[in-house]
């Protein structure tokens, strides 16, 4: 039966709760929008990176660089699209 | 058909390695997908019209038993992927049911909610905020059941015809959609709800 | 009765109804020789459930031919309108549904699949591989387009063709101002060609990234190999962009949504915005792969290596970045602050860096070799100075603050036609013309070929060049005339005639085609052009496993090389092959997915329930499948070497 629950997916799932967390004291506890929206974004991102690294083996095989390339590529460009946009309709306009 | 035994039974021959990396610039595909819903929601967040905004909808309860629904259901997957590769068929059917479930549970409750937003006046139609909100959760929301009827159907073949290359891949491949389900589900959780709720 | 009136033509003339006898008597005539001369079984058997890349390749070739016509049409009669004042050959809304599918079937229907005929056939050849990594999900794209592009068509004669220019800006494309189907058309359409857009580009990355020949390095690639590369990563990134923009406007006509209207909180600068982000570096997605052809066929004619392999790839490698950084350029007149207009002003001038590094390339490549003035490479000759016109005009539209005077007039207009024309038109015929026979086995006429170059490129000048001219002037684009007084008569006359030269040059292409295949010799071998790369290497026509034994590369121009160097490209014994079966799952789900795209047009939603059912019931049955392809056996691989013109071994 142990040998079904590997320790690393284990810790995983266990940090993935403690992020959570974290993350709900925005909610839960009196802070300013831009200490809470750090705080999001932080935990986000390491949980992503927790999904992508501990329960997608992204880095298993030799297209890892390939693999992290195509993602941190799509997520640069997401991010590029997303503020890009802000930057047009929100903050300069 | 060449079989390389140094690798996973998924990885065992040429066409599953390219399905595997395929997948994998698929799931780039999805990331914009879905920083587009993002790229709408943003933009659009506040403007609510005559109709309500976030802060007076959203629910803290449904929205966390949401989220650990995914992120057990993520972990369980993830499970299922290593009893596959020692070979434990069985354990890993299991964990591959107990996922779906978990996942079916999830979209119990984002009915529930959908229904709610309608019944308290936040339907699709209502403002450009409600239709960028419902649009976007609907996506993930028919990604997910999308990925129930396609993980039914991997259940049934790996029952049917135990783990072959052709199977543990395509088992594989559905972890990996299962598991990026619950990355999107984190930034919503986080980005639309807590920083609406905040 | 209002259910029926939808499918009326809202603006009905006489060239709709004659168009509408010609598309009857065409499809009539093509099911009665069909069966004439009892081609259903080979036209099923060879076309339609054929998963091979090359068959794929051609079947996109024959669209995109079909297209630049059918865009063509629509492009002579603007130039026939605007050529006098006050002219009232068209009226209004004709003239705005025209400019709408010209640049609609320009761009997603004629000059994407050019570029994906040009990958599917002649990609899998560059690097050595036996197909594309999935061959099935090839054949899927293929009949998404197809079936996108026949939906689109159908529109100008079942409920009226979209109006709101190739665009679509909200809130002029919102129920309010466009009450008719056309905008559906237009949302349904894209999305559906879309679709199979972005899955030919998983398919390619996959190709490129893990099917090269062994010895061949990411820095061996040919250079169409590489630009195919870079094009196919920004499909995959900015289609699902399109993908979700387009979805919204769907919902906005159909189910009320406000995203993009003026009421409840919709933002119409939204719609443009998200369209050009995704929009912009669509052409660069067309204008990549086109340089990679001029690269492979420069190199060739000039007898040497292509210059500056590295810088080569290296600013590729920035314009796929920068093309995703520019898109707010095609907005500066908007409304927001100096800031971003700055910004994206900067952005837009930097692209000029690697595609200017680009260009020095070429002419260093030419620089001191022995140059072959055949058709291609007159066309990339050809193409040095007019794209780099259309260059630098890009770069006078980049300044914010001057585009609130170039906004919205000719001068664009020429702008782009200025690039688009001499970079992709011209790559596509360069191409067609290069890779010829490769594909058929015979080469095109040669004298013709020359009559065509000269004349399409005068008609070009002739007919953009003026526009440069009345759009400072301020000639507004898609204003259906003019008055005497504003003085741009002559002008547009001028670019009429322009026009005119240059529909002659597209039909004398037809005719070198067909001369072509009347005359032209047939034992041309499968090297004619004396090349340097892998495509070169196999048998003309090619079989269907490409190589009988994989190549072994080792450097950029591995097939010269072999001819020059002594390389031996195929050290290895023959050995069984294995190949993909056919299968009419692609065909019959695209089917189904245009009878969804027409029921979702017209709302007719038991119908729209029904084909997605189709389609569900399509990807079960495929998932369920057990299909592991068939082997081709030494003695067969033997026997087709041997028809093809002698074993390359």
């Amino acid at each position: 039966m142990k040998e079904l629950f590997p320790a690393k997916q284990v810790m995983g799932f266990v940090f993935s709760l403690i992020l959570t967390a974290v993350a709900l004291a925005v909610y839960f506890l009196d802070m300013s929008f831009a200490i809470g929206l750090t705080v999001l974004v932080v935990t986000a991102f390491i949980q992503a990176l927790l999904q992508l690294v501990v329960f997608m083996h992204a880095g298993e095989t030799k297209d890892k660089w390939s693999i992290y390339g195509n993602v941190y590529f799509m997520i640069f460009i997401a991010l590029i699209t997303i503020f890009g946009t802000l930057f047009l309709f929100n903050w300069d306009m | 058909m060449k079989l390389d035994h140094s690798q996973p039974l998924e990885y065992s021959t040429g066409q599953n390695n390219l399905n595997i990396f395929g997948f994998w610039i698929f799931l780039g595909a999805e990331i914009m997908l879905f920083a587009t819903l993002f790229t709408t929601y943003f933009t659009l967040e506040h403007r609510t019209g005559n109709g309500p905004t976030g802060a007076e909808i959203f629910e803290i309860t449904p929205v966390l038993i949401e989220t650990i629904l995914l992120l057990t259901s993520s972990f369980v997957i993830g499970l299922g992927i290593h009893a596959m590769r020692l070979g434990k068929i069985k354990a890993m059917i299991s964990f591959f049911s107990i996922t779906l479930l978990l996942g079916l549970g999830f979209l119990g409750f984002e009915i529930f909610e959908f229904v709610h937003y309608v019944h308290i006046g936040a339907g699709l139609q209502t403002s450009a905020f409600t239709a960028s909100l419902l649009t976007t959760l609907g996506t993930h929301g028919a990604h997910v059941t999308f990925g129930l009827f396609w993980g039914l159907a991997i259940i049934l073949q790996v029952k049917k015809r135990g783990l072959t290359p052709e199977t543990a891949n395509k088992s594989f491949i559905f972890s990996l959609y299962w598991h990026f389900l619950d990355v999107v589900w984190i930034f919503i959780f986080s980005f639309i709800y807590l920083k609406g709720m905040m | 009765m209002e259910f029926f009136e939808r499918f009326a033509i809202p603006h009905p003339s006489p060239a709709i109804y004659a168009s509408m006898v010609v598309i009857g008597l065409t499809v009539i005539a093509i099911i009665a020789g069909l069966t004439y001369f009892k081609k259903w079984g080979y036209l099923w058997r060879e076309w339609l459930t054929t998963v091979d890349h090359k068959r794929i390749g051609l079947m996109y070739l024959i669209s995109a031919l079909l297209m630049l016509f059918r865009g063509g049409v629509d492009a002579i009669m603007m130039r026939a309108q605007l050529a006098t004042p006050d002219s009232k050959l068209l009226d209004a809304q004709h003239y705005n549904e025209i400019f709408t599918t010209h640049g609609v079937v320009m761009i997603i229907f004629m000059a994407m699949p050019f570029i994906f005929a040009f990958m599917n056939y002649i990609v899998p050849l560059q690097i050595g591989a036996r197909d594309v990594a999935f061959p099935r999900l090839n054949a899927i794209s293929f009949w998404l387009f197809f079936m996108g592009a026949m939906l689109f068509n159908i529109s100008f004669v079942i409920g009226g063709s979209p109006d709101a220019g190739w665009t679509s800006y909200f809130p002029l494309a919102g129920n309010e101002f466009s009450e008719s189907v056309g905008t559906n058309y237009y949302m349904i359409a894209i999305q559906i060609s879309g679709l199979g857009s972005l899955m030919t580009g998983i398919n390619m990355i996959t190709t490129i990234m893990k099917m090269r020949a062994p010895g061949m390095t990411m820095m061996k690639m040919p250079m169409f190999t590489w630009s195919t590369l870079v094009a196919n990563l920004i499909i995959v990134t900015v289609f699902p962009v399109l993908t979700v923009a387009l979805a919204m406007g769907t919902m906005d006509r159909l189910f009320a949504t406000n995203f993009f209207t003026s009421s409840n909180g919709g933002m119409d600068m939204l719609w443009a915005n998200l369209f050009w982000v995704w929009g912009h570096p669509e052409v660069y997605i067309l204008i990549l792969p086109a340089f990679g052809i001029y690269s492979e066929i420069i190199s060739t004619f000039s007898s040497k290596n292509l210059y500056g392999y590295k810088s080569m790839v290296a600013s590729m490698v920035i314009i796929s970045v920068l093309s995703c950084l520019v898109w707010a350029h095609h907005f500066f007149t908007m409304g927001q602050g100096a800031a971003s207009n700055s910004f994206f002003s900067i952005t837009t001038m930097a692209i000029a860096v690697p595609t200017g590094v680009k260009i020095f390339n070429w002419l260093f490549t030419m620089w001191k070799g022995k140059i072959r003035f055949t058709v291609p490479m007159l066309y990339s000759i050809g193409f040095i100075p007019l794209f780099t016109i259309g260059g630098v005009t890009g770069v006078m539209l980049a300044m914010s603050a001057a585009d609130y005077q170039y906004h919205n007039t000719m001068f664009l207009v020429a702008h782009f036609h200025n690039t688009i024309i001499p970079g992709v038109v011209f790559a596509m015929l360069a191409g067609l013309t290069y890779y010829w026979p490769k594909m058929f086995g015979f080469m095109l006429n040669e004298r013709i070929g020359k009559w065509t170059f000269w004349l399409l490129s005068i008609g070009f000048v002739l007919a953009f060049f003026p526009m440069y001219i009345t759009g400072l002037d301020g000639q507004a684009r898609r204003m259906y005339t003019y008055s005497e007084a504003t003085g741009f008569g002559a002008l547009n006359m001028i670019s009429f005639v322009g026009a005119g030269i240059m529909a002659i040059a597209f039909a004398l292409i037809v005719y070198n085609v067909y001369y072509s295949i009347r005359y032209s010799p047939r034992n041309i071998g499968s090297d004619p052009w004396d090349a340097r790369t892998l495509e070169w290497a196999t048998n003309t026509p090619v079989p269907e496993y490409n190589f009988a034994i994989t190549p072994q590369v080792n450097s950029i121009q591995p097939f010269w090389d072999s001819k020059k160097k002594g390389h031996v490209l195929f050290p290895a014994k023959l050995d069984k092959i294995h190949m993909p079966n056919n299968s009419g799952m692609p065909f019959i789900l695209c089917s189904i997915f245009f009878v969804w795209g027409f029921s979702f047009v017209f709302a007719i939603w038991p119908l729209v329930i029904l084909s997605t059912i189709g389609i569900f019931a399509c990807l079960v049955l495929r998932s369920f499948e057990k299909d592991h392809g068939r082997y081709i056996s030494i003695e067969e691989i033997k026997e087709t070497e041997e028809k093809t013109g002698g074993a390359k071994l």
